[in-house]
């Protein structure tokens, strides 16, 4: 007869289920990694066998693991484990003096990658001087060092002839190689897409092994585990990235779902194939718990640069003058394509849209999409959802759109008062109106953009979400926009059971009922009687995926 | 960017000659090549896997022919019929052929003509010396119906045709013969069938293609409207059944729409965008002679095969007294409904001056 049994059983729990139809319970078994009963000590009485692991919460806010729907995996895992790590604070001595210390201990042949170093040194770095610096200290090792930014690089003359670049190399298209004004000599500087020639030939060097990829992934993953999340979309997902999370997947190392949005063109800040020939391999990247399933598309840049689009002007620039609005950088008949591409695939599109503009154009081109497609069971993300006209607040929910809310940016920030000097004030305050999306029905889904933002901590954003003041106690006493702040039930679903709708895994995750898997967590508070200002105080003790211990905090 | 009056056009016409497997292209090939009227005709043959064998059995100079044995026509052809037709009338201009009169395709069994048709329409190399004939498809008598059952390609070459051409008709019966004159006319009711017996074919077969797009707007509005009209008459009574129709056609049907009012171009240019956008893959062909706003007295005359169009032609006046816009639909899987809602949302267009034919007609 088979063990009916469950695995694993909890009880004495308060149990916040994220189901609206059954709130609460004390005990929730468990086997094979899904959950089989959710009630009370005497539901699950019947189903302790001798092999069957008991976990008395004794009194312990349990609930399911938080789904991040937007999240950049990779790149924080692997600056953890293999790059060198200095603070763009550094003096360009330390830099000098770190890369040295990193060469000296480094196999020859082998790269040194590093950052971040602060964007101000580039005026410093882009001179032969310090690249003479830079390469003495190599030791004819291979060297790359990424700013602040992301956008740019600097490199050493090793690295310089092994991306076969000389004085005669001309500047890419979007980007330029940095040269001495007198003798047009390489000083190693790599300006925007001029960071594309290095890191693509870092790519093709070999020096990411895919033991490397799955290990930065790994360790990303864990990063995430360790706040609760058990489910992510990777908001950017070049083939290595696919190939880590599948190959993670197939050795039962992957501990979290994981959804995966294609880029459909190049991304500025990750290399490799993208759009159709990236999307044509997703069937062979598919895992049990790997899914392939969004396309990413960047509409807009970002509003501190002046590059998201709007609907009205920045404000005046001595560059750009007194009228510049942004602009997208896809049309909209290109969009529709796209959409229209996606839908016949079966994959959602996740649409970057920092200005109220590409709001507008994204629910513009799905619109079309609906109209000529009629209703789909696809979700499409905008975002991040966060300058949005006030005409286009209900066409969110008339059009089925998820609400991306990411990263954790509704409560006063640096990014803020960027915002204030290119938008001026007023209308740099009109970001995130997050309770007026909820009374217009939208589905409004939790994600942190992590490394845009250096932790992924989602109680820093539910805190942010609830109280729209910053938890960091930075900007004290300031508030953004209070009135479209959310209760903390509201903020739970939105980091829980709306994500999994909304990067389609609702049948699998985002709340404790039966069927679902078994990723839960376990807090050591009630996040439901927690003053809101102490709520990013919040620590998970333990994560379960799918039955499995995936963080225990020590 | 008036359309060349097509008695002055003198663009040479390239006629798509298509058809299933085994239906008889061939043979109708080589009885139009004997015509005295097809002298300074070549003849451009696209074999499927084995090269040439086809080409063996036809009969006709050496000069007149011109072959391509890359496979395919519907993945490989483009680049190779732009050069071929480039060198055909390279060659008739320098006189190392004979002057170069009509260029007849004839396509493998299993291609699709739509990106043959793209390559004549959108390539700005060819479209100055060549223009469209229109596409000829033959369907088998004998397998016919089985074939258009069984095989989307055949469905979609009887879907785009121009003129149907039924073949091997001697050997079924009338009672055969007509089954499949209804099924095909159900599939393409726009479309003139023509019956050829013995391999004997109309002399005129050629010449009797749209050259006059705007003409070949009204006269397959006019043909769509008894269709329709027909069907409207044929009732709840009436069993032979849309439904399976629609199965056996592979979801393939056809529509059109008379719009009263004029049409203000550039929403209209945009739902088109839109609609190729969408719905290319499955907008087998599309034809239309629009009543803009701004030129109300010169319409303008649309031709698009999936999600290419034509530049759309000016004419210089109306062809008739019906200065209505008329837009005929040949799709697959695509509801009327779908049409007509996007053109009120996306063309400006005003519900109440929309109608189809059948509407007008009651």
């Amino acid at each position: 007869m088979p063990d009916r049994n469950a695995d694993l059983v909890f009880t004495n729990g308060r149990i916040y289920t994220l189901d609206r139809k059954r709130p609460w319970a004390s005990a929730v078994a468990v086997k094979g990694g899904r959950i089989i009963v959710v009630g009370e000590g005497a539901d699950v009485a019947a189903l302790m066998g001798p092999a069957t692991r008991v976990v008395d919460l004794k009194g312990a806010m349990m609930m399911p693991g938080i789904v991040d729907v937007h999240a950049h995996l990779m790149m924080g895992g692997q600056a953890e484990l293999f790059e060198l790590r200095f603070p763009p604070t550094a003096s360009f001595e330390t830099l000098i003096a770190r890369v040295g210390e990193a060469a000296a201990k480094a196999p020859e042949g082998s790269w040194i990658i590093g950052g971040q170093w602060g964007s101000d040194l580039l005026p410093k770095l882009n001179r032969l001087e310090a690249l003479a610096a830079l390469d003495r200290v190599s030791h004819g090792r291979l060297v790359m060092l990424r700013d602040d930014t992301y956008h740019n690089r600097w490199v050493n003359s090793e690295a310089l002839g092994l991306a076969g670049l000389s004085a005669s190399s001309p500047d890419p298209k979007k980007g330029s190689i940095g040269r001495d004004p007198a003798t047009g000599a390489l000083t190693g500087m790599m300006i925007e897409s001029a960071a594309g020639i290095v890191e693509r030939t870092i790519a093709q060097s070999g020096h990411y092994t895919e033991e490397m990829d799955r290990a930065a992934m790994a360790r990303s993953i864990a990063t995430l585990n360790s706040y609760g999340v058990t489910a992510f979309l990777d908001a950017a997902a070049m083939q290595p990235i696919l190939a880590a999370l599948k190959g993670l997947d197939d050795r039962g190392e992957l501990t979290a779902w994981s959804v995966s949005a294609m880029p459909a063109v190049e991304p500025s800040f990750m290399f490799g194939i993208a759009g159709e020939e990236l999307i044509a391999l997703r069937e062979q990247y598919r895992g049990v718990h790997a899914k392939p399933d969004f396309v990413k598309i960047f509409l807009d840049g970002v509003p501190g640069a002046r590059t998201a689009a709007f609907h009205e002007p920045y404000t005046k620039d001595p560059v750009l003058g007194c009228c510049f609005r942004g602009s997208t950088i896809v049309t909209v008949p290109e969009l529709i394509r796209w959409i229209g591409k996606c839908e016949k695939l079966g994959l959602g599109v996740k649409i970057h849209c920092a200005g109220d503009a590409a709001v507008s154009q994204a629910l513009d081109a799905i619109d079309v999409a609906r109209s000529f497609n009629g209703p789909t069971k696809l979700k499409h993300h905008i975002a991040h959802a966060s300058y949005i006209a006030p005409d286009d607040i209900a066409r969110f929910a008339e059009l089925g759109v998820v609400a991306d809310l990411s990263p954790f940016l509704w409560y006063p920030t640096s990014f803020l008062e960027g915002h204030k000097q290119t938008m001026g004030e007023a209308r740099a305050l009109r970001f995130w109106p997050n309770k007026d999306l909820l009374a217009a029905g939208a589905l409004l889904a939790g994600g942190s953009d992590w490394p845009v933002m250096p932790n992924p901590d989602p109680w820093d954003g539910i805190e942010g979400l609830v109280t729209r003041r910053n938890p960091s106690g930075e900007f004290p006493g300031a508030s953004l926009w209070p009135e479209q702040a959310i209760d903390i039930a509201t903020a739970l679903e939105i980091f829980t059971i709306n994500s999994a709708r909304a990067v389609g895994l609702a049948d699998t995750v985002g709340s404790i009922e039966i069927g679902k898997s078994a990723d839960l967590i376990v807090l050591d508070r009630n996040v439901l009687e927690t003053p809101a200002k102490d709520l990013a105080d919040t620590k998970v003790l333990t994560t379960w995926f799918e039955g499995r211990v995936v963080y225990e905090r020590a | 960017m008036s359309a060349p009056d097509p008695s002055s056009d003198t663009r040479i016409p390239v006629t798509i000659l298509t058809g299933f497997l085994g239906s008889g292209k061939t043979t109708v090939l080589n009885r139009l090549l004997r015509q005295p009227s097809l002298a300074g005709a070549a003849v451009i043959v696209n074999e499927f896997g084995a090269v040439g064998l086809d080409h063996l059995l036809i009969e006709a100079s050496e000069e007149q022919f011109t072959l391509l044995d890359n496979g395919c026509v519907c993945c490989t052809v483009r680049g190779d019929l732009v050069a071929t037709l480039k060198e055909l009338d390279r060659k008739s201009s320098v006189g190392e052929t004979p002057p170069l009169s009509q260029v007849i395709i004839e396509t493998t069994g299993l291609a699709d003509p739509a990106p043959i048709l793209h390559t004549l329409m959108a390539e700005a190399e060819l479209t100055a010396r060549f223009r469209i004939g229109g596409v000829v498809t033959t369907v088998d008598a004998v397998n016919g119906a089985a074939t258009l059952h069984r095989h989307s390609e055949a469905a979609k070459q009887v879907a785009v045709a121009d003129r149907l051409l039924i073949t091997k008709t001697d050997l079924v019966s009338n009672e055969v013969l007509g089954g499949l004159q209804h099924r095909l006319a159900h599939l393409a009711p726009t479309v003139e069938q023509t019956v050829a017996r013995n391999g004997e074919v109309e002399l005129d077969l050629l010449k009797s293609l749209p050259a006059d797009a705007a003409a070949d707007v009204t006269r397959i509005a006019a043909r769509l409207e008894a269709a329709d009209h027909h069907d409207h008459e044929c009732g709840a009574d009436c069993h032979h059944g849309h439904d399976h129709h629609r199965d056996t056609h592979h979801g393939i049907r056809s529509f059109s729409f008379i719009i009263d009012k004029p049409v203000e171009w550039a929403a209209f240019a945009r739902w088109l965008d839109y609609v190729a956008a969408l719905k290319g893959e499955d907008l087998l062909r599309f034809k239309g002679i629009v009543r803009t706003t701004e030129e109300p007295e010169q319409p303008l005359v649309l031709h698009g095969v999936q999600h290419v169009f034509h530049p759309p032609a000016r004419l210089d006046r109306w062809p008739s007294h019906d200065r209505r816009t008329r837009l005929v639909f040949i799709v697959r899987d695509i509801e009327r409904e779908t049409i007509a809602r996007t053109l009120v949302k996306f063309a400006a267009i005003d519900a109440a001056s929309i109608a189809g034919p059948a509407l007008a007609a009651a």
